[in-house]
C-alpha cells in the first residue's frame, strides 16, 4: 500500500526522471545519494574521507556503548558474583518480572498520553507565533524558557508546586477557598501520573512548538491567499493546507518527543521517586535501580529492551514516508 | 565482554590522563560527600594528616545525595579504577562492597575500641576487618516536652499504644488553633528511609526481614506492623497524608521544627538543627528511644558511615595510614568537636571534653549499642527496593498488608533464584 502511495505522489513531481523502485530505495539516506552521484573511485574515496571523522565519533560515542550494553546483557554481570555468559537468561527473567511489566506499562502510557498532548499544544503555540503581532520576538523567546531549564530543576519546581504542606497548588486552592482540605497530589496513582504528564508537557511543549514553527514558516503564504480567494474557511485551510504540508515536520516532532518520553527519568527521580507504591517507575528508572545496586547485566537487559522499543517506534515513524518525499 | 573491557579501559585512560599532573608521590584520593560543613571538616582533617605524615591527601567532593555517592563509587570500583583510594560507605552498602571484593582488608588495626556489634555484623568479611565506623546513626524519637506537659504526660511514650494515645489527645487540642497539626511524623516515602522505619515498627514487634538467607516477610508481626503504619495515616489520622509521598528525613525534620508535630522519628542529626538559633522548637524538644510493643522493647535501625580502602588502590599503604588516622581517638575527636558527630569509637562517649559539649551523647551511645543493623547480604539493596515499593503501596492504601508482603516475598524469591551461584 505504501509503495502505491509513493508512486502516486512522486509522479506529478518528477515526470522526467522517474526512479525505478530499487533506485528509489537507495535515495532514503542523503549520504548514499551523495555517494551514488560520485561516479569515479577517487571522488568516492574523498567523500569517505570527509565522512570519516563523523563516522569515527559516531561509532566511538554511540555504537561502542550500545554494543557494550548489548554484550553485557548476555552476561550475569553482578558485582558480587563471578561473571558468567548466560545467553538470554536475563531477558527471560525480565519477562517473568512483574515489576518490569509494570514499568513498561507505565512508560507506554506516559508516552501515549504526553506526546500527543505536547505536539497538539505545540502546534497551537506555533500557529499563534507564526502570525505577525507586536513583540512577537519577545514572546517567542519567552516561550522557550521552560525548554531551557534543566530537567531535574523543572522537576524541583513542580515538586514545590505539588508539595502537600507548602506547595503552590494547595496554597491557591486555599486562597480561592476551593477546597477545605489540602490535596495530596502525588498520593494516588492517577495524581502522580497526571503530575508527571503536566511537568513534561510544561517543559517540552515549547520544543515541539519551535520545530513546528520552522515547518510552518516554510509553507508559502500565497497558498493561503489563494485558498482565501476560493473562500476556504479557516478550518478548511488548516486541514487542507497546513496539516498536509506540515506532516513531515510533525513526524519529526512526534519522533523526537516519543524517544525522549520513552526515556523519562529525571522528573520521576525528583518528583515521585517511582512511588506511590512503585506505580510511576519508568523503564529507565527500573534499569537504573539495578545499575545502582551492582547488577549490571540485568540493568543492561532492561536498557537494551528500552533501546529496541525506541528503535522500533522510530522505524515506524520513518517508514511513514515523510522523509522519502523530502529527499527525492 | 571484550567491548565492555575496552570501554572500561577507555575510562581508565581518561582518569590516568587527569592524574598525570602530580607524578612525585601518589596522593591518597579520598571520595567524600555530605553537607558543606562536613566536607570542610574532612578537608581540614586531611590537612592535619598531611602535616603529620607528609602523605598528600586529595579530598574529592562527592554529591550530597547518598544514592549518587553510591553510584559514583560503584562505577569507579566496578571499573577497577586506581582512584579513589579511600572512601566513605553508608552502612547499608558495606555488604555489597565487601561481597564484590572491592575492599582491602584493614590489617594491623585493633577493632576493640569501636562498637563491637557493628564491627562484628557490618565491618567483618571472611574473618577480616574491611571497614571502620566513623559516624554512628540510629532512629530516635523526638518529642515536644511542652505539649506533652500541657496534657499531663510526664514521660515520653514507651509503647506504640501510649504514643498513639498522646498523639490523639494533643492533636485534638492543638487543631482548634492549628488545623495543620499532626501527632507523629516519620519517613514513609518510597526510599531507603522507609525500610529503616519499617524495620523499627516491625522489629519491635518481633518481625524480621530475613532468617539466615531465607526471606520471611509475610509474618503475623510484619502484617501487624504494616497495618499500624497504615492506620497512623488513614484510621487515626495522626500522621499527615503526605507521609507516603514526600516524607524523607529533611521533610520530617522541617515539619517538626515548624512546630507542626508532637513526635518525630529521625536520626540524631536533627537535634542540633532543632536546637539552633531561631528554631521554633528550641528548648522545647526532648529525645528518647523509639517506643516498642512493651516498655524497653524498642528497636532502632542502625545507620552511619564507614571508611574503607579500595582493593584497586595505587597507594594502599598510605591509604591505610590515613584510615588509621581518621579512625584514631584524636582524629575522631576532632570530627566530633567540629561537627557534633556521633563517633564510631565507643571510648569517645566517655571523653570529658566531648561530654561537656554534648551531654546527650551518653544516651545516644546506649541507643547505638542496641541498634539493629540492616541485613548485610550483597543483594540487600535490590531486596530493599522491592520491599519499599510494596510497603509504600500499603501506606498509599492501594493494597492489603498481607497481599503486599506476599507479592514482595515472591519478587524477592525470584531475585534470589537469579543470584543463586552455580
Amino acid at each position: 500500500m505504501r509503495s502505491s502511495m509513493r508512486k502516486k505522489k512522486s509522479r506529478p513531481c518528477w515526470p522526467a526522471t522517474r526512479l525505478t523502485k530499487a533506485e528509489e530505495k537507495r535515495t532514503v539516506m542523503p549520504a548514499r545519494l551523495l555517494l551514488k552521484r560520485q561516479d569515479s573511485e577517487g571522488e568516492n574515496g574523498e567523500a569517505f574521507r570527509f565522512l570519516f571523522p563523523l563516522l569515527f565519533f559516531l561509532s566511538a560515542l554511540v555504537m561502542i556503548p550500545v554494543l557494550g550494553t548489548l554484550a553485557d546483557s548476555l552476561y550475569r554481570d553482578v558485582s558480587f558474583l563471578p561473571g558468567k555468559f548466560i545467553g538470554l537468561e536475563n531477558y527471560v527473567a525480565l519477562a517473568r518480572d512483574a515489576a518490569f511489566w509494570r514499568s513498561l506499562r507505565f512508560t507506554f502510557l506516559f508516552v501515549v498520553v504526553s506526546v500527543p498532548l505536547e505536539v497538539t499544544l505545540g502546534l497551537l503555540m506555533a500557529m499563534v507565533l507564526n502570525e505577525p503581532f507586536p513583540f512577537r520576538g519577545f514572546v517567542r523567546a519567552t516561550l522557550l524558557i521552560p525548554w531551557a531549564i534543566p530537567m531535574a530543576i523543572s522537576g524541583r519546581i513542580f515538586e514545590l508546586i505539588f508539595n502537600y504542606s507548602y506547595g503552590a497548588a494547595n496554597f491557591l486552592l486555599n486562597l480561592l477557598s476551593l477546597s477545605a482540605e489540602p490535596i495530596n497530589w502525588l498520593g494516588s496513582e492517577l495524581g502522580a501520573f497526571a503530575a508527571l504528564v503536566i511537568t513534561d508537557t510544561w517543559k517540552t511543549t515549547p520544543f515541539a512548538a519551535i520545530i513546528l514553527l520552522a515547518g510552518l514558516s516554510s509553507i508559502p503564504r500565497d497558498l493561503y491567499e489563494q485558498a482565501k480567494v476560493d473562500r476556504a474557511t479557516l478550518v478548511q485551510r488548516f486541514f487542507r493546507i497546513t496539516l498536509p504540508l506540515l506532516k513531515p515536520v510533525l513526524i519529526v516532532a512526534f519522533l523526537f518527543r516519543t524517544i525522549q518520553a520513552l526515556q523519562i527519568f529525571d522528573y520521576i527521580y525528583v518528583l515521585t521517586g517511582g512511588g506511590p507504591g512503585g506505580s510511576t517507575t519508568s523503564l529507565s528508572l527500573f534499569a537504573y535501580q539495578y545499575f545502582a545496586s551492582g547488577d549490571f547485566g540485568y540493568g543492561s537487559a532492561a536498557s537494551v529492551l528500552l533501546f529496541l522499543l525506541a528503535m522500533a517506534l522510530s522505524a515506524l515513524y520513518l517508514g511513514h514516508g515523510a522523509f522519502r518525499r523530502r529527499t527525492s | 565482554m571484550k567491548l565492555r573491557g575496552l570501554f572500561r579501559f577507555m575510562l581508565f585512560l581518561c582518569t590516568l590522563c587527569m592524574g598525570c599532573g602530580a607524578q612525585k608521590q601518589e596522593p591518597v584520593v579520598f571520595f567524600v560527600g555530605g553537607a558543606p560543613n562536613e566536607l570542610e571538616a574532612w578537608e581540614s582533617l586531611a590537612k592535619d594528616f598531611e602535616e603529620e605524615s607528609g602523605i598528600p591527601v586529595e579530598v574529592l567532593r562527592q554529591p550530597a545525595d547518598t544514592a549518587q555517592q553510591r553510584q559514583g563509587l560503584i562505577i569507579s570500583l566496578d571499573a577497577k579504577l586506581r582512584d579513589p583510594d579511600v572512601f566513605l560507605m553508608d552502612v547499608a552498602w558495606v555488604g555489597l562492597f565487601a561481597h564484590s571484593e572491592w575492599l582491602e582488608p584493614l590489617r594491623n588495626i585493633d577493632p576493640s575500641p569501636y562498637f563491637e556489634k557493628v564491627i562484628h555484623t557490618v565491618d567483618t568479611y571472611k574473618g577480616e576487618l574491611i571497614a571502620l565506623p566513623v559516624y554512628m546513626d540510629g532512629g530516635l524519637l523526638y518529642y515536644r516536652r511542652d505539649l506533652l506537659q500541657e496534657q499531663q504526660f510526664d514521660e515520653p511514650p514507651a509503647t506504640w499504644k501510649e504514643l498513639l494515645r498522646a498523639c490523639l489527645k494533643v492533636q485534638r487540642e492543638r487543631r482548634k488553633a492549628d488545623p495543620g497539626f499532626y501527632g507523629f511524623v516519620w519517613q514513609g516515602a518510597q526510599y531507603e528511609g522507609l525500610l529503616c522505619n519499617f524495620l523499627e515498627f516491625a522489629g519491635s514487634q518481633g518481625g524480621f526481614l530475613f532468617q539466615g538467607s531465607n526471606v520471611i516477610l509475610d509474618t503475623k508481626e510484619n502484617r501487624q506492623a504494616l497495618q499500624f503504619m497504615h492506620d497512623l495515616i488513614w484510621k487515626y489520622e495522626v500522621s499527615p497524608p503526605n507521609t507516603y509521598t514526600e516524607m524523607r528525613e529533611e521533610q520530617v525534620r522541617i515539619f517538626f521544627q515548624m512546630g507542626e508535630a508532637l513526635f518525630e522519628r529521625n536520626w540524631p542529626y536533627a537535634w542540633k538543627l532543632h536546637q539552633s538559633a531561631g528554631s521554633p522548637v528550641k528548648n522545647k524538644t526532648g529525645i528518647a528511644p523509639l517506643p516498642g510493643p512493651a516498655p524497653g522493647k524498642s528497636v532502632s535501625t542502625l545507620g552511619g558511615w564507614h571508611i574503607g580502602v579500595s582493593r584497586f588502590s595505587d597507594a594502599k599503604e598510605a591509604a591505610l595510614k590515613f584510615v588509621k588516622y581518621v579512625a584514631s581517638y584524636e582524629g575522631q575527636k576532632k570530627m566530633v568537636l567540629r561537627l557534633g558527630w556521633n563517633p564510631g569509637r565507643r571510648d569517645l562517649y566517655e571523653d570529658k571534653d566531648i561530654l561537656e559539649k554534648m551531654p546527650f551523647l551518653k544516651d545516644l551511645g546506649n541507643i547505638f549499642l542496641q541498634a539493629r543493623a540492616r541485613p548485610t547480604m550483597p543483594y540487600y539493596s535490590q531486596v530493599s527496593d522491592i520491599t519499599q515499593r510494596w510497603i509504600n503501596a500499603v501506606l498509599a492504601d492501594r493494597i492489603e498488608p498481607r497481599d503486599a508482603l506476599q507479592h514482595a516475598e515472591k519478587e524477592i524469591a525470584a531475585l534470589l533464584a537469579r543470584y543463586s551461584i552455580d
